[in-house]
């Protein structure tokens, strides 16, 4: 996870690098320990240092004097940024030069089949990865690898297939959970999203945005259990956000029109709560008032319908 | 109470200074060292796995709340029942089959072998040369006073009990040296390269004898016991606080 402080660090870094203020061995050290996807800027400000020998050549002391291996993490951050900005030449010298250096080296074999997978050779790029895995059977980014080549060449259920291989074993990589779900919605098979969407809420509870896809999912699938637990993400969402997620309010006047329309023939001994409908219709029309004003009629018809119906 | 003692200019220049020097060329050449020795080990899938299990059960455990009482319940059954639960551990495969595995295991033998060699031996052969070369020297001053308790911490090696506290003895100054040099290992090594003596006895400690399983079973109680409390229901609650606050 990214922290505010650490946002506004790079922000500041990429700004200063941008406008040719140098720091950018730190722009590209700060991106790699964040782990955030910058591959453009990764591209242009990584040649930059890596085409100038003058600029190569102080890597060494900016690391630190013992291991002097930044410009081989550097070559390596290059290639895969080259490889995802489709420059295929780039990415080649780099994993080239790389390859001269560590010869055995399994991490360069990882990256030609990087490469192999860019060009979009899939059959020599998947040989790859597999010769890699008999290597290392648990080699997490190869297994993931794998899941992104099958996604890619559109074999989504090999793609399922591999993530929950991957699953079985890496059971608390909730990135590769949430990779799963979003394959699931994409396939509209609710039920296993939400399930994948329960493992996230529960290794991060507090991130909102699990919240809101959980209610979105439940909302989805429909039935009048469901649209209640829905109902009660979506409010957890307006909680978590202090009420500025849009989508969670129009969830929330979704979901009680709905349970209105459902329970409108049963007993309604446990009558919802309209207020909090009225409430999120409330805040919806403050927001559009101040922020869109052109839309605002249009939003309050719809608001209007739904209580009509309600 | 004895009188100031003067310290020798040379036992600066010959015990103090060379002291201090011989402790970081010895961290540095332990570090090369064990770089050359590190073996890539391929990790135990089952291991892992274990590790991963526990994670997942401990958020399970701690965001149970979270999710409704239905999926709370299917997961609990996932984990923990008796047929093939996750965290269930059968009653024959106890801590005696890991231990065996442990032994039987050669790699590993060798490697917690090459891991205790890189630090015990230089080790004991600089305490031996300190003890041998430099024992009985008071080798330096702090410049500020200390209590009585502080002796057996700065006087190793000196049986006196009249020499006031703030002198150190050659034996303090090694032991001194010897957990208190890892923010220069981290400066001329690396950050993550230190050499962290203090940090590897704990490992030490605590590397033998360690039992997964044992871990698997008491996560698998701490599920059983869980009161599940599905906490959204409050936050309608919490949720029309905050829109009422945001609307007026």
């Amino acid at each position: 996870m990214v922290t505010k402080t650490e946002e506004t660090q790079l922000e500041r870094l990429e700004n200063q690098v941008d406008n040719g203020g140098g720091g950018a061995w730190e722009y590209l050290c700060l991106v790699r320990k964040l782990k955030v996807r910058r591959s453009e800027k990764v591209l242009e400000h990584g040649l930059s240092i890596l085409n100038d020998p003058k600029k190569r050549s102080t890597l060494g002391p900016e690391g630190d004097f013992v291991s002097s291996n930044a410009e081989w993490t550097l070559y390596e951050q290059v290639a895969i940024a080259a490889m995802d900005c489709h420059s295929i030449d780039v990415a080649r010298d780099c994993i080239k030069v790389l390859r001269k250096n560590f010869p055995e080296s399994k991490r360069v074999g990882r990256l030609e089949a990087m490469l192999l997978e860019a060009k979009g050779s899939w059959a020599e790029a998947e040989k790859a990865y597999s010769s890699l895995l008999e290597d290392n059977p648990l080699d997490q980014v190869v297994l993931k690898r794998k899941v992104a080549t099958a996604k890619a060449q559109g074999d989504i259920s090999g793609a399922i297939e591999c993530l929950n291989k991957y699953l079985e074993t890496f059971m608390a990589d909730h990135d590769a959970w949430r990779e799963l779900a979003e394959i699931y919605v994409s396939l509209q098979m609710y039920k296993q999203a939400a399930f994948c969407y329960e493992e996230l809420i529960l290794s991060q509870p507090t991130v909102p945005l699990y919240h809101l896809a959980y209610a979105d999912v439940l909302y989805t699938l429909g039935g009048l259990e469901n649209l209640q637990a829905a109902k009660k993400y979506y409010a957890s969402t307006i909680d978590l956000t202090g009420g500025k997620n849009t989508r969670a309010l129009f969830g929330v006047c979704l979901c009680t029109s709905a349970i209105g329309q459902l329970a409108k023939g049963r007993n309604k001994e446990e009558k919802e709560n309209p207020e909090l409908q009225s409430l999120a219709a409330a805040a919806l029309e403050k927001d559009y008032k101040q922020r869109a004003p052109g839309k605002l009629s249009l939003v309050t018809a719809a608001l209007k319908s739904l209580k009509v119906s309600s | 109470m004895a009188e100031d003692l003067v310290l020798d200019t040379p036992i600066r220049d010959w015990v103090l200074i060379p002291l201090s020097v011989v402790m970081v060329l010895i961290g540095v050449l332990r570090y090369f060292v064990s770089k050359l020795m590190r073996s890539f080990q391929v990790p135990d899938a089952k291991i892992v796995k274990e590790g991963q299990v526990i994670v997942r059960a401990r958020n399970l455990r701690a965001g149970a709340n979270f999710i409704p009482p239905k999926s709370f319940r299917a997961r609990r059954f996932y984990f923990s029942n008796e047929e093939n639960g996750l965290l269930h551990v059968p009653k024959g495969q106890s801590q005696n089959a890991q231990a065996a595995q442990m032994f039987s295991d050669p790699n590993m033998a060798t490697d917690m072998m090459k891991k205790n060699l890189s630090m015990i031996i230089p080790q004991t052969l600089t305490f031996a040369w300190v003890n041998f070369f430099f024992s009985g020297f008071v080798a330096a001053k702090i410049p500020f006073p200390l209590t009585q308790r502080f002796r057996s911490m700065l006087q190793n090696g000196i049986d006196l009990s009249t020499v006031n506290v703030s002198y150190v003895s050659s034996r303090s100054w090694y032991f001194l040296n010897l957990f208190g040099l890892r923010g220069l290992f981290s400066l001329i090594l690396g950050e993550e390269n230190a050499v962290d003596d203090a940090q590897r006895m704990m490992q030490m400690g605590g590397g033998f004898g360690f039992d997964p399983t044992k871990n698997l079973s008491a996560e698998k109680d701490s599920i059983d016991i869980i009161q599940h409390e599905w906490a959204l229901p409050k936050f309608e609650q919490r949720a029309e606080a905050v829109l009422r606050k945001l609307v007026h």
